[in-house]
């Protein structure tokens, strides 16, 4: 299986694709591909990687034009998959020479600047939870508080979060608006504000409806569907949107 | 270059590295240096739960003595007291924090039943504690503004006669080496898993704390004990959740019998791990497991509503890697390298022998976990340690003079040395071949159950490698983001760790916990109620021994 990886050495741009021929095996991923690459064929490849199933989020990228985690992505079935996005830019602009029927196009997560091939800066995404504050007032006392089974399901999803940045990367509104904090850090804002236990619901919610977040959002719903771990933040933000 | 400086510098931001920095952030100039960012660590990995002696009928009494009977007795119960004792108050503090445990009827934080322990104290958050406590403690090392150099890689400790001084780390975006002066160093690293070619382990765990402090003089303790857990994923190795079993999952062989009946009659399938791998290895060695090599975990009884609710990342996990939905199949499951009780020799202040440097978490042996840890008891370590640790580092760092900078300066001079040299080799030995090797080595012949001629030649094998190491060379490779570079250096760590655990098992004549000897297979207190030490002199690995710090509960014959 020939594998057509996006290529930037100084970063920035993509400035050019690389083919590579993989020896695929039974249960291989996309990950086990581009460490096949890195180890047997070409060691200047970059891209990150920890856990290698799927729940660290290290490994977000672009697969066959679809924000995948690479750990999580058999390359068998790459064929049947669709996620149906709603189009933009990076989604559907091809590289000269691709053959979708013979390979595979691996390129970086968009809307996130390039630093070197496959691994984009972060920081922009990791930024939004720090200026939003958000993290949970320690509550005062020395015993756990406690909380109902049905209190605790109503924030699960959103705590299911592993902040890999596909929905960012998935979303037409972060690719047009720099300012826009993403549909994860939103997320995360309602899991606060459901959280039966936190005293300050106010503080979530100006978090959430603060101009840079929810009013941005054109409920286009791509981050749902990327969403690898069920977090669908598209449905949250229409909740916080008509709360507001 | 300038280098930088800091009071204390915690190397690694997983759950350790994490408790650590909050302990220290308020007093100190503290910054951690993690090789990946702070959410990607392997902590986040973590399934089934944190230890801790919540209800009335429970106690930490109960606590430690399932612990110290876990660890064959070989842990110090001094600090098996310590862990057990502060585990309510890690746990409250986490939930006080905002951590989403699962909660029971009442509201309470739910505990399941786990491997070796007396009462059901495993606090959870479904199957996903370790991402909870992680993205949590994350949050609050954010709040209080915890300083990080996120993606730098440490390449080695500096030290003067009598004391650390810092260290010298790459940063990976870059490629620069730059030296970082420090008054205290908290080796936070994690694990060393993936000296095995077969481990449920994240690829970051390479163990580089170890190799750091095996290189600056520190000796390693109890390397030979290797946790195999009883269920890796068959295929990819990913860990499947003692909280299965805890749940009431079965262990089934190819005949459909309930095997640990004949291992472990009361405790069935939560006797402890050592115990369960080497009864699962058994059936399978023997020719009761399916074609391939494994055995199956039955879920299919718990029915979907539970599996849904209490076993989700595991349904999740099933169903993406081995195409298996646990709700209407048995998963297959065979013994995996998962955890390392041995690590940097350490007391239960994470004191190590050279000054200003501390150890704390999986790269640590304090020794609380001994021979054989019981689940539920690495996250709780993270949590109780970290704290204590941390607290330590900052009083040391308080009373410590400024560090000789200018041994931290000639130190990154010569890393850029060193890592020129690589560089600049453009053929030699490639990193993948050697790693892939030593991996296959350490799977076939330091396993679960362990034969002194094959270890000895593994220790050749391993020599050899360590060899062909001296002339790796990376052929094509950039400055920024080499992590074809970074693969090296750890595999440079690795190989020293691989060489320890397997003169350690070759000279441990006797079976304890999870060091099974084919050619001992029982206990022997008398020459081995004690620690291994490995000590790096001149290039060569020494080992010695250090008395077991024994206390109230008298060393027996285990029995589950």
């Amino acid at each position: 299986m020939l594998f057509r990886v996006a290529r930037s050495r100084d970063g920035g741009a993509v400035s050019h694709y690389d083919l590579y021929k993989v020896d695929v095996k039974k249960g291989m991923t996309v990950l086990d591909a581009l460490f096949q690459i890195q180890d047997k064929m070409d060691p200047s490849i970059s891209f990150r990687y920890s856990c290698r199933g799927a729940v660290c989020g290290s490994c977000a990228m672009l697969i066959n034009k679809e924000p995948r985690l690479a750990c999580k992505t058999q390359v068998s079935g790459l064929k049947d998959l669709n996620m149906n996005l709603k189009p933009f830019p990076p989604l559907t602009e091809v590289p000269p020479g691709w053959n979708p029927d013979e390979e595979v196009l691996v390129e970086p997560l968009p809307n996130l600047p390039i630093l070197k091939d496959l691994v984009v800066d972060m920081t922009k995404f990791y930024n939004a939870l720090e200026s939003l504050n958000l993290w949970a007032e320690p509550a005062e006392g020395e015993k756990a508080r406690t909380q109902s089974p049905s209190d605790r399901r109503k924030m699960e999803r959103y705590v299911n979060c592993i902040m890999c940045a596909l929905c960012f990367g998935s979303c037409p509104v972060n690719a047009k608006k720099k300012e826009y904090v993403g549909p994860s850090a939103l997320a995360k804002a309602w899991r606060f504000h459901e959280d039966s236990r936190t005293a300050d619901k106010e503080r979530y919610f100006k978090a959430a409806t603060t101009p840079e977040g929810a009013p941005l959002c054109d409920l286009i719903m791509n981050c749902v569907k990327a969403c690898p771990k069920g977090v669908a933040p598209g449905g949250t933000i229409r909740k916080i949107k008509k709360a507001s | 270059m300038v280098n930088l400086k800091h009071d204390v510098l915690i190397i690694g931001a997983g759950l350790s590295g994490l408790r650590a920095a909050i302990e220290i952030v308020d007093t100190h100039d503290v910054a951690v240096v993690t090789k990946v960012h702070s959410l990607r660590s392997h902590s986040v990995a973590a399934q089934g739960g944190i230890n801790a002696a919540m209800s009335i009928e429970d106690s930490w009494e109960s606590h430690a003595f399932d612990t110290v009977k876990g660890s064959d007795y070989l842990a110090d119960q001094d600090v098996v007291e310590v862990l057990t004792r502060n585990a309510p108050s890690v746990v409250i503090e986490n939930e006080l924090w905002g951590t989403a445990f699962s909660r029971t009827e009442d509201g309470k934080i739910a505990q399941r039943p786990f491997g070796g322990a007396a009462y059901p104290r495993t606090c959870y958050a479904a199957d996903r504690t370790g991402h909870n406590l992680l993205h949590t403690t994350f949050e609050q090392a954010m709040r209080k503004g915890v300083k990080f150099y996120d993606e730098w890689f440490v390449t080695s400790l500096v030290r003067t006669e009598d004391r650390i001084v810092g260290v010298t780390a790459l940063e990976i975006s870059t490629g620069k080496v730059l030296g970082i002066t420090a008054k205290a160093v908290i080796l936070a690293t994690g694990g060393f898993g993936r000296v095995y070619g077969r481990s449920t382990n994240a690829l970051i765990n390479t163990g580089d704390g170890c190799g750091l402090a095996l290189r600056a003089g520190v000796p390693l303790k109890d390397m030979e004990f290797i946790q195999f857990h009883p269920t890796g994923l068959k295929g990819s190795n990913i860990l499947i959740t003692e909280g299965a079993r805890g749940e009431g999952g079965y262990l089934l062989n190819s005949k459909g019998e309930r095997f640990m009946k004949e291992y472990a009659p009361k405790k069935m399938e939560l006797a402890p791990r050592d115990i369960v791998a080497r009864a699962i290895q058994t059936e399978i060695n023997e020719g009761r497991g399916f074609e391939g090599g494994y055995v199956h975990l039955d879920l299919t009884h718990l029915g979907a509503a539970k599996i849904k609710e209490r076993l989700p990342g595991i349904r999740e996990i099933s169903l993406d890697f081995a195409g298996v939905d646990p709700i209407e199949e048995p998963i297959p499951v065979v013994p995996t390298q998962h955890y390392s009780m041995g690590g940097i020799d350490c007391d239960k202040n994470g004191t190590t022998s050279l000054n200003g440097l501390f150890a704390v978490g999986e790269t640590a042996c304090m020794s609380v976990h001994g021979a054989n840890r019981l689940g539920g008891n690495s996250l709780l370590e993270t949590l109780v340690y970290g704290r204590i640790v941390g607290k330590n580092a900052s009083e040391y760092a308080a009373n410590a003079k400024d560090p000789d900078a200018e041994a931290v300066d000639n130190a990154a001079f010569a890393m850029r040395e060193k890592i020129q040299a690589i560089l600049l080799n453009e053929s030699g030995e490639l990193c993948a071949e050697l790693r892939e090797l030593m991996g296959t080595t350490m799977d076939d012949d330091v396993g679960v159950f362990r034969d002194p001629t094959r270890m000895e030649g593994a220790l050749k094998v391993i020599k050899m490698i360590q060899e062909r190491f001296e002339k790796v060379s990376i052929p094509r490779s950039d400055d920024r983001f080499n992590y074809a570079l970074v693969r090296t250096l750890e595999l440079e760590n690795m190989l020293q760790l691989a060489y320890a655990i397997t003169a350690g098992a070759i000279w441990r004549e006797e079976s304890r916990g999870a060091h099974w000897r084919i050619d001992h297979p029982k206990r022997d207190d008398e020459r081995f109620l004690k620690h291994t030490l490995m000590t790096l002199i001149d290039g060569e690995m020494k080992i010695s021994t250090k008395d077991v710090n024994l206390g109230q509960f008298e060393v027996k014959e285990r029995t589950y």
